[in-house]
C-alpha cells in the first residue's frame, strides 16, 4: 500500500513539473512528429509493403522520442540536488522507480496517440479499423521501452556523458522488446487480426512484467551507487 | 536515540577524504562540526545522512547498523543544505506538503501555514521556489524540517545565505529541536555563530578528528587546537 501510494505521489509531483515546464513533453512531441515527415519525405510506401515497413518506422520514430524523453527523466531531481532530497527520505526505491516508469510511459502514450493516427494519414493507410490491436501493441511494447530505459536513465545519471551512454546501452537491450513489438505489429497489419500474433503478445507481456519486477526489486542498488 | 559512528572512512579513488571516525552523539548534542576547507565535513555530513557509503566503518543507530539502504531509520533524519533540496516549479506550499507526504506526517494546511508563518513565509507560500532568493528558500528548508521533525538533523554551511532574522530563527529552531532530544550537527566556517549555538565542537583536519571536547568557558584547547586554521592576524 505505502509502495502505490509512494509512486502516486511521486507521479503527481512529475506530472505537476511537467504541466508548468513542459520540456519533455513539447520536444517529444515535435520530435516524433518531425521523425514522421522526414519518413513520409524519404519512404514511398507501396500497398503490399505497408505491414512490413509500418511497425518499422513507427518505432523507430517511437525508440528516438522515447530516449529523447529519458534523457531529461530525472532532470528535475538534478536541480538543487533534489535526488539527494528523495534518497534522504523513507522512499521505498521500488516506488521511484514506478513513478518515473509512468512518468514516461503516459509522456510517450500522449505522443504516441498523435503520431499513430499522423502516420495513417501522411502514408495514406486504410486499415483504420486494425488502430485499436496496433495501439495495444504500442502500449505493450512501451510499457518494455519505459521500464527497462528508466533502469538505464537510472544507471548513466552520474555520468558525464549521459545523453550519448543511455542509448548505446538501452538499445542492444530493448532488442527483445522491439522485436516482438514490430513482428507482432506486422501480423496484426498483415492478418487484420493478434491470430499468430498471440506467441510475441505473449513475449512482450512477459518482458514487461520482468522488467518492472526487476526494475522494482534493484532500483535502491542502482539509484544509491 | 544514540548515533555513533565506528572507524568511519570514506576514500574517493586513492584519496581519504575521511579515516578512522570515531564519534559519539547523544540526545541534546548540539555539535559543532569545524575545519579548514577539504577537511571531510561535507563527507562525514553525507555519510551520517546515509547519502553515500562508507569505504570502511560504520554509522550505528541505538545500536543498529545504518547504510544508505535502511529505509526504516530514514524519517528520524534529516539535512539541511541551504536552498537545497526543493523543486523550483512547485510552490513553497506544495514542496512542505510533497516532503511531509513523503515523510508520513500531517501535511493539511493549518501545519503547512503554520510553518510558513514561522520562518516569516506565510505571505510567500504560494510563489514557486524559482522566484524565491536564496535566504528566502533556506528559510523554507527550516519550515520544512520543522514540519519533518526529524530526531537526527545536520547542517551544512547554513549561515551563509541567511540575514539577521534568518539566523535568529535556525538557532531557535535548533535549539528546540536539542531541547527535545533530538541531535543537531552543524558544519560551519561561521567559528563564533557556531560556537555560540554548540554544546560541543568536533574538529577535522585532513579527513581525521583532531578535537572532540564540550563546551567550556573559556576553552584553552579549542583555542590551541583551532589556532592553525585561522587566518593570519586572526585571533
Amino acid at each position: 500500500m505505502t509502495l502505490v501510494k509512494q509512486t502516486a505521489l511521486l507521479l503527481w509531483k512529475d506530472l505537476r513539473l511537467e504541466l508548468r515546464r513542459r520540456e519533455s513533453l513539447m520536444t517529444m512531441f515535435f520530435f516524433g512528429t518531425l521523425l514522421l515527415f522526414v519518413f513520409h519525405f524519404s519512404f514511398d510506401l507501396p500497398p503490399d509493403r505497408v505491414a512490413e515497413m509500418t511497425p518499422a518506422l513507427l518505432w523507430l520514430a517511437f525508440l528516438f522520442t522515447g530516449t529523447l524523453g529519458l534523457a531529461q527523466l530525472f532532470n528535475a531531481e538534478r536541480e538543487n540536488h533534489c535526488l539527494d532530497a528523495l534518497l534522504l527520505s523513507p522512499l521505498d526505491r521500488g516506488a521511484l522507480f514506478l513513478a518515473k516508469t509512468g512518468f514516461n510511459l503516459v509522456l510517450m502514450l500522449l505522443v504516441e496517440v498523435v503520431v499513430i493516427p499522423l502516420f495513417w494519414i501522411l502514408f495514406n493507410l486504410s486499415s483504420w479499423n486494425l488502430l485499436p490491436q496496433i495501439f495495444l501493441v504500442s502500449l505493450l511494447g512501451t510499457v518494455g521501452f519505459c521500464s527497462l530505459g528508466t533502469l538505464m536513465a537510472a544507471i548513466t545519471l552520474r555520468a558525464r556523458a549521459r545523453e550519448l551512454l543511455l542509448p548505446l546501452i538501452l538499445f542492444p537491450l530493448m532488442i527483445p522488446v522491439i522485436l516482438a513489438t514490430i513482428r507482432c505489429m506486422e501480423n496484426v497489419l498483415r492478418v487484420g487480426e493478434f491470430g499468430e500474433a498471440f506467441a510475441w503478445l505473449r513475449l512482450l507481456l512477459g518482458f514487461d512484467v520482468i522488467f518492472l519486477t526487476v526494475g522494482v526489486l534493484i532500483f535502491d542498488h542502482v539509484i544509491e551507487s | 536515540m544514540h548515533l555513533s559512528t565506528e572507524k568511519l572512512a570514506k576514500a574517493y579513488g586513492f584519496l581519504w577524504a575521511l579515516r578512522d571516525v570515531c564519534l559519539d552523539f547523544e540526545p541534546g548534542d548540539l555539535t559543532a562540526l569545524l575545519g579548514p576547507n577539504g577537511a571531510g565535513k561535507t563527507t562525514l555530513l553525507r555519510l551520517l545522512a546515509g547519502l553515500t557509503g562508507a569505504t570502511a566503518g560504520t554509522v550505528r543507530f541505538d545500536g543498529a547498523e545504518f547504510a544508505p539502504g535502511s529505509i526504516e531509520l530514514r524519517h528520524k533524519i534529516g539535512f539541511l543544505a541551504p536552498a537545497d533540496h526543493l523543486y523550483e516549479h512547485l510552490t513553497a506550499a506544495e514542496n512542505l506538503r510533497f516532503f511531509a507526504s513523503l515523510y508520513g506526517r500531517p501535511g493539511d494546511t493549518a501545519a503547512i501555514e503554520d510553518n510558513l508563518t514561522a520562518v516569516n513565509l506565510a505571505a510567500r507560500g504560494d510563489e514557486y521556489v524559482a522566484n524565491l532568493s536564496s535566504g528566502l528558500k533556506c528559510r523554507l528548508s527550516i519550515a520544512k524540517w520543522r514540519l519533518l521533525q526529524p530526531e537526527f538533523l545536520l547542517l551544512d554551511e547554513p549561515y551563509g545565505v541567511l540575514d539577521g532574522s534568518g539566523v535568529d530563527l535556525l538557532e531557535d529552531f535548533l535549539r528546540a529541536q536539542c531541547a527535545h532530544g533530538g541531535i543537531v550537527v552543524i558544519a560551519s566556517h561561521h567559528i563564533a555563530r557556531a560556537l555560540q549555538l554548540c554544546t560541543r565542537a568536533v574538529i577535522l583536519h585532513q579527513g581525521r578528528v583532531t578535537f572532540d571536547e564540550r563546551k567550556q568557558q573559556p576553552w584553552p584547547s579549542f583555542d590551541r587546537a583551532f589556532g592553525e586554521f585561522l587566518p593570519r592576524g586572526d585571533s
